[in-house]
């Protein structure tokens, strides 16, 4: 990567405010998750216009788009709560996750929006208390920054190309 | 098949509690947890079979190639230079390293080269090239009598079946028609879906945390469908009274249909009443799209689940196309790998269907998510009691073509085969 195209993308690139709200939903993205509340998960896209979509790098990589999730518009995303929250109760292990991230890029793209990258590692507890990695890769997001940052876009694309189980929550 | 489909060479193993010969309508545990079946299942169960290895669609141009496993034995899949497709055994035929590192690419000469010591094969798995094959300076090289015809890899039999690739170790086993059983339910819903080429939409893969047989009597299991999957059950893709059945191929293939299409007032509600966690009427979705999709046969049939042993399950749901591979990773866990598919004259409008639909299936499916879940709580509790038996008796004792959905005949028919191929 040449020093003009890091300067430009890095993290510094962009204000401080718009970093620090940036930051705070990236913050309460992984609280939601963490604590099982999909309705905090999606507070955290834009009720305008959003999408969600989970796949792997092998599918990314060959241009694929699909994968475990695709949530090609918010009215998805909101069915994704109810799958979770009411049709598929109780046939499921409530597995415990814990998300970090790792800010890597970001950068505006006019008015109102960024695009940013950020690295994850998802570990997951089961009922029997055992900590496993349940995956680990790379967001790669447009955000909606006005006061308050939401996600226009989020792509969870898994280095993991075998998950573990299943997959109940986004992750 | 070989000679063991004689029902009277069925001897048991002193140490498993099998119920008699020929009734299969319970099975022991111990067949889930015991490291020496498995071990004799590669032999007898995958090796001899014909085994899915990849889609035609997955390798289209000449010098692509694919890295799977037939049962847990690593293979790669190519296509050569004049297009044909061959597979071999991924092991370096001097000594032992894996020659092919990649899950996909393309050789476009055609080599395939050896890391360790660059021994060189071509797609057919032909030695080609050995370094310092007359030594250096007089010193060193091969014997006078290498030959490099003997040092090949080590090749597997391969048959293209309507754009599935299937490989097997057995030269004298039938054609893949043939082992669907000829003519018949199975083989025709293979060809209804495999009807014309594919297109590869994308993969996923799981590792599930039980014996591959827990899955395997899952997919011929259609009792579960609407009482696990609530999602069926609650939009109505499925329900154990719609129209539809079950019929077997060559006794342990099995294929499940249903039809969309309403259950009069009264089935449906004698299927309320059974199910306990049921699901609530009336409930939408705030996107509807997702279960709109198109009619794409004129049978009417909305599922279709194939369960060609002992490797694959052909899927269509709604308009998700798919083929899942079974690949045995140890006693208790295997890999499911997830092959999305549509074909290749689809509209736009056709892609985003499928592509919606994939939420359906796979690892997050909406409606398999619990099966990957459910074959764990099968592993996980049926440790030490190898010889409790399951009960596997909805429908009877036997198995046969049924032209309803209440039934685990196909699961007693798989079971029997695989008795007899293993001599239990
Ligand atoms: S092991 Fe492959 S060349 Fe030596
Ligand atoms: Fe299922």
């Amino acid at each position: 990567m040449s020093d003009q195209v890091r300067s430009d993308t890095r993290l510094s690139s962009v204000s401080r405010d718009v970093r620090d709200q940036i930051a705070d939903l990236q913050a309460d993205y992984i609280a939601a998750l963490d604590s099982q509340d999909m309705k905090g998960w999606l507070a955290s896209f834009d009720e305008n216009n959003s999408s969600y979509f989970c796949r792997s790098k092998e599918n990314e990589d060959e241009g694929l788009e699909v994968g475990y999730m695709f949530d090609d518009c918010h009215e998805r995303i909101c069915d994704r709560v109810k799958f979770v929250d009411e049709i598929w109760a109780g046939t499921f292990e409530e597995y415990q996750t814990r998300h970090f991230l790792q800010p890597t890029r970001c950068k505006s793209l006019g008015e109102d929006l960024y695009s940013a990258q950020t690295n994850f590692t998802v570990m997951y507890t089961d009922d029997a208390g055992i900590t496993k990695v349940l995956a680990s890769g790379c967001y790669d997001d447009e955000i909606v920054v006005n006061g308050v940052a939401r996600l226009r876009s989020r792509k969870a694309v898994l280095d993991t190309n075998v998950v573990p189980r299943y997959m109940v929550y986004p992750i | 098949m070989d000679a063991k489909t004689d029902p009277s060479a069925i001897s048991h193993l002193p140490d498993l509690a099998w119920p008699p010969a020929g009734v299969s309508d319970s099975v022991p545990f111990g067949v889930f947890t015991d490291q020496a079946t498995y071990d004799l299942e590669q032999e007898r169960v995958f090796r001899p079979t014909w085994n899915y290895l990849a889609l035609e669609a997955e390798i289209p141009n000449a010098g692509d190639y694919k890295s799977t496993f037939l049962g847990d034995t690593p293979v790669v899949v190519t296509r050569d230079t004049e297009g044909e497709i061959h597979a071999w055994v991924n092991r370096c035929a001097h000594r032992g390293a894996m020659v092919c590192r990649e899950n996909q690419g393309n050789n476009a000469d055609g080599t395939y080269t050896c890391v360790y010591h660059q021994w060189a094969f071509d797609a057919k798995g032909d030695l080609i090239g050995v370094p310092f094959r007359r030594g250096l300076g007089g010193k060193g090289g091969y014997p006078k009598d290498f030959d490099m015809k003997e040092h090949g890899l080590q090749k597997v039999r391969v048959e293209n079946y309507h754009g599935l690739i299937f490989g097997t170790f057995n030269e004298d086993l039938v054609d893949v028609e043939g082992f669907l059983g000829g003519e018949g339910d199975v083989s025709y819903h293979m060809k209804r879906i495999l009807n014309r080429p594919l297109k590869v939409l994308g993969h996923t893969r799981q590792f599930v945390d039980s014996n591959w047989k827990i899955y395997a009597e899952n997919t011929k299991d259609p009792y579960h469908a609407s009482l696990l999957h609530l999602f069926h059950m609650t939009f109505g893709l499925y329900r154990s009274s719609q129209v539809g059945g079950v019929s077997l191929g060559d006794e342990w293939h099995s294929v499940l249909f249903a039809s969309a299409g309403e259950e009069d007032e009264s089935t449906k509600k004698e299927n309320k009443e059974n199910a306990s966690r049921t699901y609530q009427e009336g409930y939408t979705l705030a996107d509807m799209s997702l279960l709109a999709g198109r009619k794409e046969y004129d049978d009417g049939v909305t599922l279709v689940i194939l369960s060609i042993m002992p490797s694959l399950v052909v899927q269509q749901i709604q308009n998700t196309l798919a083929v899942r591979q079974i690949l045995p990773k140890g006693v208790d866990q295997f890999e499911l790998v997830w092959t999305y598919f549509g074909y290749d004259d689809d509209d736009a409008e056709m892609d985003a269907i499928r592509e919606k639909q994939v939420n359906l299936i796979g690892p997050a499916g909406l409606i398999s998510m619990e099966d990957g879940e459910a074959c764990e709580l099968v592993q996980n509790a049926i440790i030490r009691d190898r010889d409790a038996r399951s009960c596997i008796q909805m429908s009877g004792h036997d198995f046969k073509d049924e032209p309803h959905l209440v039934t685990e005949g196909p699961v007693r028919s798989f079971w029997n085969r695989y008795r007899l191929l293993m001599d239990f």
